[in-house]
């Protein structure tokens, strides 16, 4: 098998996730926490295709295809939202959006 | 003759049935004709088993028939079983003949009513349950009978359902009438376990003599006949029950249902034999029931009050018949009752009619001047009433307390008071005769009164109260105790009497009694037609009816309300609606606290999804 081993993929996968994380967990712009989503959803598809190809399986590559299909629709419905607040010319900060507070 | 039953008893049932399906496909008219035509096909098919009945030997006049089995339980099998003998096809004839005459009556009586159609739907189904108690050949029928008929009475009774007053009384006779019938039905449960078995001639033959079984078991089947037929101190609901129209007043409360009683005692005669007692009790309740019934008649100023409280006091004459052991007087004496008390509703009824639904006497008074036929009548029906010869009550009265007087001390305790009783109807029917039907017509009267094509009022009203004024007339000549007695002769083998009054008793009792009844039509005329002597003040005692009303109120209602009262303080409030709100109370206050943790901020959700994982993935990994 050509190409690094496995564990590069895992530690680059790991950063990822993390970096990802990080952006949901501390950026206040709904925009960036969407892109942070799919930084994390992302990760997870190198993995799946590195171990696909570490065990010469398929099965890895279709589930990383169906979980792009699942992150472009998230996407889809995701910037129709944020669209939508920008055009009614609210403030576009996931703390000020509060309306479904217990 | 078993066909002829069962069309006597199914006829009624299915007028009841078509007139409910037709609903107002068929004019008002027809379903009042199929009613009538119903009620007299069941009469014809009760005279056709009478004339069978007629040929055969008194020892094969009983016949049963049995269509199915219709409850069994275990070792209990109860059918569909008819008996036709010699004591229910008496009241067959009764229950159909008088029941097509004011059915007929009817057709006049609630023309224009704007529900004519459920009228004579309720007045068939009434045939076929009073039809069905008489007819049924187990006491388990006769209790479905005897529910029925109070069933068809309180749907009667509260027949003009916008009146606040006929819904009330409907439901007293209703519950009243209910508690009756489950001290019956406490009855019959004994009746199954001590002899097995509800059919008259089993139960009869394996009955218990004497004891506490016997003793309670009558009084179970007395506590239903006090209730139907409105006798102390279950009469509270029979003079309410006026509230309905007339011609049910006449059918239901005067001439059939109230007198069930009255078969019921003759019927079970065997049971109240065994135990003596309650058969005195019941005598001793008939006698205290007419005396009583006889002073609130003396004061009230209803005339059809005054009828239902005349009919209570000769129940209680007939349940002093039965009582005493004289089965065929009273079960005669019902006969005689049936015929002049509906003519006395209904002849009330034309007057109550031509002078737009009035029924005080006093603004009633002397219209009679105004209708003479329904004058004449009324007299032939109130002299039956008091029993003045030649009229039928002499005949069935009188020999009622000629047995009493031959049944020892008892017997003549109850003779005296059926003599204060004779004494007391002469007061209170005569009162009513001389004051609504004698004398000039007062100013109410007068402005109100109104033919009917210029007569007093529809033909069927006339044609039916004059055929009931010729039974009240002439029927009494039927049995004449010192001299003829074949109605005695015909019951023998059902029920016979257990006291045989001398000639010499009997005589006595004529006489006395004509004269007796002679005296009070007497004072009455001297009070209300001559004026000779001046109305005393009326009793208060009497006119609050010797507050039973009042009684019961403060026993049951307001009992009840404390009852409720105690356990609505002591029990609902603390216990129940405490435990729910301790419920509810901890269910909002956790999740009002629970409420906290949804503060609308997205990050901090997620914060705790990333940290929940972390901690989730730390436990697996040390788990290893």
């Amino acid at each position: 098998m050509r190409g690094p081993d496995i564990q590069w993929y895992v530690v680059l996968s790991a950063l990822l996730f993390t970096t990802g994380a990080l952006g949901v967990l501390l950026r206040r712009s709904p925009l960036i926490i969407l892109l942070s989503v799919e930084i994390m959803l992302n990760s997870a598809n190198l993995l799946l295709i590195a171990f696909s190809r570490l065990h010469g399986r398929e099965d890895g590559q279709i589930f990383a295809i169906s979980v792009m299909a699942v992150a472009a629709s998230e996407v889809v419905v995701g910037l129709g939202l944020i669209v939508a607040l920008g055009r009614r010319h609210i403030e576009l900060d996931v703390d000020k959006l509060r309306t479904l507070r217990g | 003759m078993n066909a002829a039953a069962w069309t006597c008893l199914l006829l009624p049932l299915a007028s009841a049935v078509a007139i409910t399906i037709a609903g107002t496909r068929i004019p008002r008219r027809t379903a009042a004709y199929i009613s009538t035509a119903t009620t007299m096909g069941a009469f014809a098919a009760a005279v056709y088993a009478f004339v069978v009945m007629l040929g055969e030997s008194p020892e094969q006049r009983a016949h049963a028939t049995t269509s199915w089995t219709w409850l069994s339980a275990g070792a209990y099998h109860f059918g569909v079983t008819l008996l036709t003998d010699q004591l229910s096809i008496m009241m067959m004839l009764i229950v159909s003949g008088v029941g097509s005459l004011i059915v007929a009556y009817s057709v006049g009586y609630m023309d224009g009513e704007d529900e004519e159609r459920r009228y004579f739907a309720y007045m068939s189904l009434f045939v076929f349950s009073m039809l069905l108690l008489v007819q049924g050949g187990n006491l388990l029928l006769l209790l479905a009978g005897w529910g029925m008929v109070g069933l068809s009475s309180y749907l009667l009774i509260g027949f003009y359902q916008e009146r606040a007053s006929a819904i009330a009384a409907a439901k007293k006779a209703f519950v009243m009438n209910a508690f009756g019938d489950a001290t019956m039905a406490l009855a019959l449960f004994l009746l199954i376990q001590h002899t097995g078995r509800l059919d008259y001639a089993g139960v009869f033959a394996h009955s218990p003599h004497g004891g506490a079984i016997a003793n309670l078991i009558a009084l179970g089947l007395l506590g239903g006949a006090l209730a139907k037929s409105a006798q102390l101190p279950l009469h509270t609901w029979l003079p309410d029950a006026m509230e309905g129209p007339t011609p049910v007043s006449a059918l239901i409360h005067a001439a059939t249902m109230v007198t069930a009683g009255v078969y019921l005692i003759a019927r079970c005669h065997t049971l109240f034999e065994n135990a003596y007692v309650v058969r005195d009790l019941a005598a001793g309740l008939g006698a205290a029931t007419l005396l009583m019934a006889g002073l609130i008649a003396l004061v009230q100023t209803d005339i059809k009050r005054v009828i239902a409280y005349s009919t209570m006091s000769q129940i209680g004459y007939m349940f002093v018949g039965v009582g005493v052991g004289a089965y065929p007087n009273g079960m005669f004496h019902l006969m005689t009752h049936a015929f002049f008390k509906a003519l006395l509703f209904l002849g009330a009824g034309i007057a109550i009619h031509a002078v737009v639904g009035e029924q005080d006497i006093r603004k009633l008074a002397g219209v009679g001047k105004l209708m003479p036929f329904t004058k004449i009548v009324f007299l032939i029906g109130s002299l039956a009433l008091v029993g003045i010869f030649p009229f039928s009550g002499f005949f069935s009265k009188d020999s009622i307390l000629a047995s009493a007087l031959a049944a020892g001390w008892y017997g003549q305790v109850l003779f005296a008071a059926g003599m204060v009783g004779a004494l007391l109807t002469g007061i209170y029917a005569f009162r009513l005769y001389f004051i609504v039907f004698t004398g000039e017509p007062s100013a109410f009267a007068r402005e109100h009164f109104h033919k009917h094509h210029g007569q007093e009022g529809p033909l069927s009203m006339r044609w039916t109260v004059a055929l009931l004024a010729v039974l009240a007339a002439v029927a009494g000549w039927l049995q004449f105790a010192p001299l003829w007695h074949p109605l005695t002769t015909w019951l023998a083998p059902v029920a016979a009497p257990t006291v045989e009054p001398t000639n010499t008793q009997e005589w006595v009792t004529s006489i006395l009694g004509v004269a007796i009844g002679l005296a009070g039509i007497a004072i009455a005329w001297a009070m209300y037609s001559a004026k000779r002597i001046k109305v005393p003040k009326p009793v208060t005692l009497f006119e609050r009816k010797f507050y039973w009303d009042e009684l019961y109120d403060a026993l049951f209602y307001r009992g009840g309300e404390l009852v409720t009262q105690a356990f609505s303080s002591l029990v609902e409030k603390p216990l129940i609606a405490g435990s729910l709100s301790a419920v509810t109370g901890a269910f909002g206050l956790g999740s009002r606290e629970l409420g906290l943790a949804q503060n609308g901020l997205v990050r901090s959700y997620a914060l705790a999804l990333t940290s929940g994982i972390a901690v989730l993935a730390v436990v697996f990994l040390a788990a290893r």
